[in-house]
């Protein structure tokens, strides 16, 4: 399997601050790959790396096989976070002149916009002016303009925001179509829950460094803890004490506890049946949000670390 | 090269379809033609107008000019029938005559002195200059002292009825010199002696005769004016682009198809030709129209072709300057508050180009053409008032702005790359020099 991007040892610093710091990454062509991260992680920053519209401080990239995406841009489709129409060209026009941009031309980009418009339903739209669209509809219409010229590479920074439920399902459903014809995909997103199911492969971003990257297996592997989720009348309190509960959130009639992988679940199950009616007992593993959440935290306790290491060398 | 053009082309039509283009490219020229020819028939329909009589009392403490003057003013009800004088004699005091002035009974008095006949000695008659001639402009010489003074009081200071005044009161005190002269001499006679020979002013390049000698000389202002509104206008444009983009987000989307540079030489480029298209149309409407009135010397094919070889880096020196200025900033506002010192600079020749056309070859206007953004506007002024210009300094001024054109070009593709991802505080000027050395 070829890498559609390989990244390595970016970094992009602005004065002091290292928006990238030494971040390596390889994107295996045919995937759908999610870019996750808090605000501020460097995710666009990495993306416009990518994308050849800043350049890194030190690494190299590769995508699609050459060093600089400006030689292959016409076989990338990219919907930036910061995204916005030409509100006084009609939607034909608009389409039009960034399938030229891409080096479309002729019958081919006339049908291909027509084609394109009908699957997001926007096809009596065509010959209005973009500032008619509601807002939902001019996202469709910019995700429309990053696949209108059939790449093999498209990235999608934050492409899920400011989209209805059903809107996000027809996005959804046509990434997963780009994957079955065969294009690589890399999408940014804060929203766990759409990574967790959309995406083949993750790649965790804090503060310019990956924290992680692998499947959704290889990385719940790496957390092999434990939820119990118990519900019922009675006090909690108690089994947040037991051995091998790792974390606990006890309130008046739940609990939710996190137990090691070598802890027994069903001991636990025992003591909660002592000390409440039980309603409910449920056995989970982390998910997605759970372990991004967990490593982000332990992430921004090596910055305090890290931080403090100097001033008491000081004082020795 | 193929996405340059896309970009061109677009920037190109969707400038020519905004209203600014049309009001620049018709509406204004035909302001600055209705300038050039209309005020004169607008001034003239405004006389035809009849206003009421203005009426003066006239205190004539000699006793001897106000039957005269009562003659010249008759002699003027009848020229000029729309707006009449009329006059009283008056004994009354000044203070008097200021009263009824000030109450509106009188549009003012005037006040012949006693001593009004008497001349002083010949050396500083010359000096004082000649009788005024009808209709040859206000009396621009300055008295020398003793001369008798008459007096003028109103409340408005219309310039019209006081040079009227002025010309009939000379007028008439100097027939009524002439006639109590000792021996009396024959005014109409002297007036004949003296009278003046017309020059008519021929254009030795066409070799037309040449109408009025301020059309002349306006003319080649109204180029410069039109050739400044057209390329200030117009990139303008540019920069209120450059920062819809930005404020509209399109800008990275753009970038995922075409480099930061490969934008902004597309903008440029579609600009540059809608600066040419004004151009051809302006100077093929000028010529063929300039031609039609017998006014060929006006607009010569020289002048054309230096406007076409100054104007091709004059625009793009401007186009590009301002597509980093807006590239660097979110608001129109911002954007022209960093712009402000080309504003600043181009008023310059709006200023001195009477200084200019009178003397096209004195150290200031040589000093001027080597300033790049209005070299130009000031070589343009240069080349109609002067035919014979020197081809060396044309050929220097042109490489001055040529090299200019291209440090500018490189320095805008480096602030306009960072730039256009930029939201926020627009930069300082060390930002921007940092943005510069930004490989």
């Amino acid at each position: 399997m070829t890498n559609a991007i390989e990244l390595n040892g970016l970094v992009k610093a602005y004065g002091d601050f290292r928006a990238v710091d030494n971040l390596s990454l390889d994107v295996p062509a045919g995937r759908i790959v999610g870019f996750l991260g808090p605000n501020g992680a460097g995710k666009t920053t990495t993306i416009r790396m990518i994308m050849s519209i800043i350049y890194p401080d030190s690494g190299q990239i590769s995508v699609l096989g050459r060093p600089r995406a400006i030689d292959v841009k016409d076989s990338i489709g990219y919907l930036p976070e910061e995204r916005g129409l030409y509100r006084k060209m009609t939607i034909d026009q608009t389409l039009r002149y960034f399938g030229k941009l891409k080096g479309m031309r002729g019958h081919d980009l006339k049908s291909r916009i027509g084609e394109c418009l009908e699957s997001v339903g926007l096809g009596d739209w065509r010959y209005k002016k973009a500032e008619a669209l509601s807002k939902g509809m001019s996202q469709k219409l910019q995700f429309v303009t990053t696949i209108l010229h059939r790449p093999e590479l498209v990235i999608l920074d934050e492409p899920f925001s400011g989209l209805d439920p059903i809107n996000m399902e027809l996005l959804k459903d046509l990434v997963i179509d780009l994957k079955a014809k065969g294009a690589t995909v890399i999408f940014s997103t804060h929203q766990m829950e759409q990574a967790q199911r959309l995406c083949d492969r993750l790649v965790l971003i804090n503060r310019g460094r990956k924290l992680i990257d692998g499947t959704m297996e290889e990385i719940r592997s790496r957390f092999s803890s434990r939820i119990l989720n118990l519900e019922g009348e009675g006090d909690f309190t108690a089994l947040a004490g037991q051995a091998g509960v790792i974390d606990s959130e006890v309130a008046s009639g739940n609990a939710r506890l996190e137990i090691t992988a070598e802890t027994d679940p069903t001991a636990i199950l025992r003591q909660a049946i002592d000390v409440a009616r039980l309603s409910r007992y449920e056995i989970q593993r982390l998910d997605l949000h759970e372990i991004f959440v967990k490593l982000v935290g332990e992430d921004a306790g090596d910055l305090d670390f890290s931080e403090k290491e100097p001033t008491t060398g000081g004082q020795r | 090269m193929d996405k340059i053009i896309t970009v061109g082309v677009r920037e190109f039509i969707e400038t020519v379809k905004t209203k600014t283009f049309f009001i620049t490219s018709v509406l204004l020229p035909l302001i600055m033609l209705g300038m050039i020819f209309g005020s004169q028939s607008i001034a003239e329909m405004a006389e035809k107008e009849t206003q009421p009589a203005k009426h003066f009392a006239v205190r004539d403490e000699s006793g001897a000019v106000y039957d005269e003057l009562s003659a010249q003013i008759d002699q003027y009800n009848e020229e000029m029938s729309t707006r009449p004088y009329a006059f009283e004699s008056s004994e009354a005091s000044v203070e008097e005559l200021t009263q009824r002035v000030i109450d509106g009974d009188l549009y003012a008095y005037i006040v012949i002195p006693s001593n009004v006949l008497e001349t002083t000695d010949p050396a500083r008659a010359a000096e004082a200059g000649d009788e005024p001639i009808a209709g040859a402009g206000p009396v621009m010489t300055t008295l020398p002292a003793g001369t008798a003074t008459c007096e003028l009081g109103r409340k408005d200071g219309n310039p019209e009825v006081s040079e009227r005044l002025k010309m009939m009161l000379n007028a008439a005190i100097v027939r009524v010199r002439f006639a109590t002269a000792d021996p009396p001499i024959d005014y109409e006679r002297v007036s004949m002696l003296r009278q003046l020979v017309g020059v008519r002013q021929v254009d030795v390049v066409s070799g037309e005769e040449t109408g009025s000698d301020m059309i002349r000389f306006m003319a080649p202002f109204g180029f410069m004016f039109l050739l400044f509104m057209g390329t200030m206008t117009i990139s303008q444009g540019l920069l209120t682009s450059v920062i819809e983009e930005k404020s509209s987000r399109v800008v990275e989307v753009l970038l995922s198809a075409v480099s930061p540079t490969q934008l902004m030489a597309g903008k440029i480029l579609g600009t540059v030709c809608v600066g040419a298209l004004l151009m051809t149309v302006w100077g093929f409407v000028g010529y063929s129209s300039a031609q039609a009135r017998d006014l060929g010397y006006l607009v010569t094919s020289r002048h054309l072709l230096y406007a076409g070889l100054y104007f091709v880096p004059g625009f793009l020196l401007i186009a590009a300057f301002l597509a980093a200025a807006g590239a660097a900033c979110n608001t129109i506002k911002e954007a022209q508050s960093m712009a402000a010192p080309l504003t600043i600079m181009s008023i310059v020749p709006m200023m001195l180009w009477w200084l200019i056309m009178l003397n096209p070859n004195s150290i200031l206007s040589v000093i001027l053409s080597y300033i790049p953004p209005i070299t130009p506007f000031v070589m343009i002024l240069r080349v109609c008032a002067d035919p014979d210009i020197s081809l060396l300094q044309v050929i220097t001024t042109l490489g001055l702005l040529w090299a200019s054109v291209l440090a500018m070009i490189w320095t805008a593709g480096k602030i306009f790359r960072v730039g256009v991802l930029m939201y926020g505080k627009p930069p300082s000027l060390k930002e921007l020099a940092r943005w510069v050395r930004y490989d």
